[in-house]
């Protein structure tokens, strides 16, 4: 049942968007965010959304892909819309018993949907088209100036990718162990939610257990090839910004631009 | 005259909460290019002396020499983690990195070896053991006896002389105990040291030299002919002997005129069909 369980959602294709620089893609990202937030016009949406459907059809990635991604956060679009909706005062254009609908929260409630859709769609974009270990290796990139002031980057960095290498193993084992509860006669399916959460302690209790394990033993195997902290240590693959990287970082300026020469005019 | 690279010498070694000693004054000199097989039962002391060679335990007395260098020595621990390389029983807890080539790349990016020099031992290292159209997989996905090869790459990147390998079969198929067994007679050949913790009997024949513990003790050494020929001693300590040494020596009894020391299926039926 987990086996077919992808982690993040990278969807792996060759397009000069996945072999941009991680870290570049990281900083666009949060650029690309703050830039959503810039904008207080519905044109200027359409600007984001036309770069947008640009960066989705170089990247390679289907639309259909990145329009699944928001399937999990509707539910939050819609209430943000509704509550933009109901509890923006203004000008009301439309009553039902205490109802009020103003044409300034119609018009707010309208902004937060789009925005946070684009939000989305827009950081989905980063993760579908970077692999995780690259997302890793990026973040350690950019933490690492930080860590003059005390900011763990490499052990965090390593934490994830340990983290990203066990799901899988900590997966198949969750299953394991359900299957040989379930064969004696143990419960995961039927009663209230309390007596569900109840029934999952055996499975819980042999999975910390194991996982302490494995932590024990890993540490002894990182220890024995070597493993002593990010100082003085090296990587294999080292990140370069290409030609490819400028040409992104010149169209990206470009947008940029474009959104706040919009905002300001 | 070649050098001995693994010295022991009068080496014992407690557990905290244990009254007996796990490795109970253990003297044994390894000399650089052997194969040796150590076997024993469970709690003999054989993981224990695994663990004191790479220096992740130390000796409670007594001292071991890896290359001349004192295990108990602090400012060496990295070179004899180096020199000594160590591939443990369970394939899942020893890889690191989520794709292959990553995880053979773990220990000489430790070591803060350059980048070209890295990438060119991974490569190395992921043919030597038949990997390199794996090279991109995360390990997860791999079955038990490759993702052990890996492990063994990852030890190779470190450009160590000696592997000690802690019952790196344990927990494979026959199929994958083969591939395991393979990489390493080819390692071997090219001049590796060899140290081979295992209760697989088929593995320890073919050895150069086997060794049994029990109790913390060395009890028996020598070529796998000397050792397996003491089939009532070795039965004494918990472990079989290969299937056709005892079918030899039942020969012998009734009668047959055998060499008793007969390791190897092909042997005795060289022997029997003159």
């Amino acid at each position: 049942m987990f086996r077919n369980l992808t982690i993040g959602q990278h969807y792996p294709v060759d397009s000069p968007v996945h072999s941009l620089d991680p870290r570049l893609k990281i900083v666009f990202t949060i650029i690309f965010i703050i830039s959503l937030f810039l904008i207080e016009s519905f044109l200027g949406f359409l600007i984001v959304a036309v770069f947008l459907t640009v960066v989705i059809t170089i990247s390679k990635v289907p639309l259909k892909f990145v329009i699944k991604g928001l399937r999990p956060i509707l539910f939050i679009i819609l209430v943000t819309f509704l509550i933009n909706l109901l509890m923006t005062p203004g000008r009301v254009i439309f009553t039902l018993g205490f109802i009020k609908i103003t044409e300034e929260g119609l018009r707010q409630a309208g902004f937060m949907a789009v925005r946070l859709t684009l939000l989305i769609m827009g950081t989905s974009l980063l993760t579908l088209t970077t692999s995780p270990i690259l997302l890793t290796d990026g973040i350690e990139a950019l933490l690492k100036p930080f860590s003059r002031f005390g900011l763990p980057a490499h052990e965090l960095a390593m934490m994830m990718t340990i983290a990203l290498r066990f799901i899988p193993t900590l997966m198949e084992e969750t299953e394991k162990i359900m299957k040989a509860q379930k064969s004696r006669g143990a419960d995961f399916e039927s009663g209230n939610i309390v007596s569900r959460a109840k029934n999952l302690v055996p499975l819980l209790v042999p999975l910390f257990i194991s996982a302490f394990r494995r932590a024990d033993e890993l540490a002894m195997a990182m220890e024995a090839r070597c493993y002593r902290g990010g100082v003085n240590r090296t990587r294999m693959r080292q990140m370069k910004i290409t030609r490819g990287d400028y040409a992104a970082a010149f169209i990206f300026t470009v947008y940029i631009a474009a959104i706040i020469m919009f905002r300001i005019w | 005259m070649k050098e001995y690279i693994i010295k022991i010498d009068k080496v014992k070694y407690k557990y905290e909460k244990n009254t007996d000693y796990a490795v109970n004054g253990v003297s044994l000199n390894i000399k650089e290019g052997e194969f040796t097989a150590i076997i024993g039962r469970n709690g003999s002391g054989k993981s224990t002396l695994a663990k004191l060679i790479n220096s992740i335990l130390l000796p409670t007395e007594g001292k071991i020499y890896v290359k001349g260098m004192d295990t108990s020595d602090d400012t060496k621990l990295w070179d004899i983690r180096q020199t000594a390389g160590m591939v443990f029983q369970n394939p899942d807890n020893q890889l690191v990195a989520t794709i292959v080539e990553e995880d053979i790349a773990f220990g000489p990016e430790n070591l803060g070896v350059e980048p070209e020099e890295i990438r060119r031992r991974v490569d190395e290292a992921l043919n030597t053991v038949g990997m390199y159209e794996f090279r991109k997989r995360p390990p997860h996905l791999l079955s038990g006896g490759q993702k052990q090869r890996i492990a063994i790459a990852g030890v190779l990147a470190l450009n160590s002389e000696c592997i000690i390998l802690d019952e790196p079969t344990a927990m494979l198929d026959p199929s994958g105990r083969k591939e395991v067994m393979e990489t390493l007679k080819k390692l071997n050949a090219e001049g590796k040291t060899i140290l081979l913790i295992t209760h697989f009997m088929d593995e320890a024949v073919q050895a150069d030299r086997v060794i049994v513990m029990d109790k913390g003790y060395i009890k028996l050494d020598g070529t796998p002919k000397e050792v397996f020929r003491n089939i009532d001693e070795i039965k004494k300590y918990g472990l079989d002997v290969p299937q056709v040494t005892e079918l030899t020596q039942e020969l012998i009894k009734e009668g047959l005129d055998l060499p008793p020391d007969i390791i190897e299926v092909k042997e005795l039926v060289d022997l029997l069909c003159q």
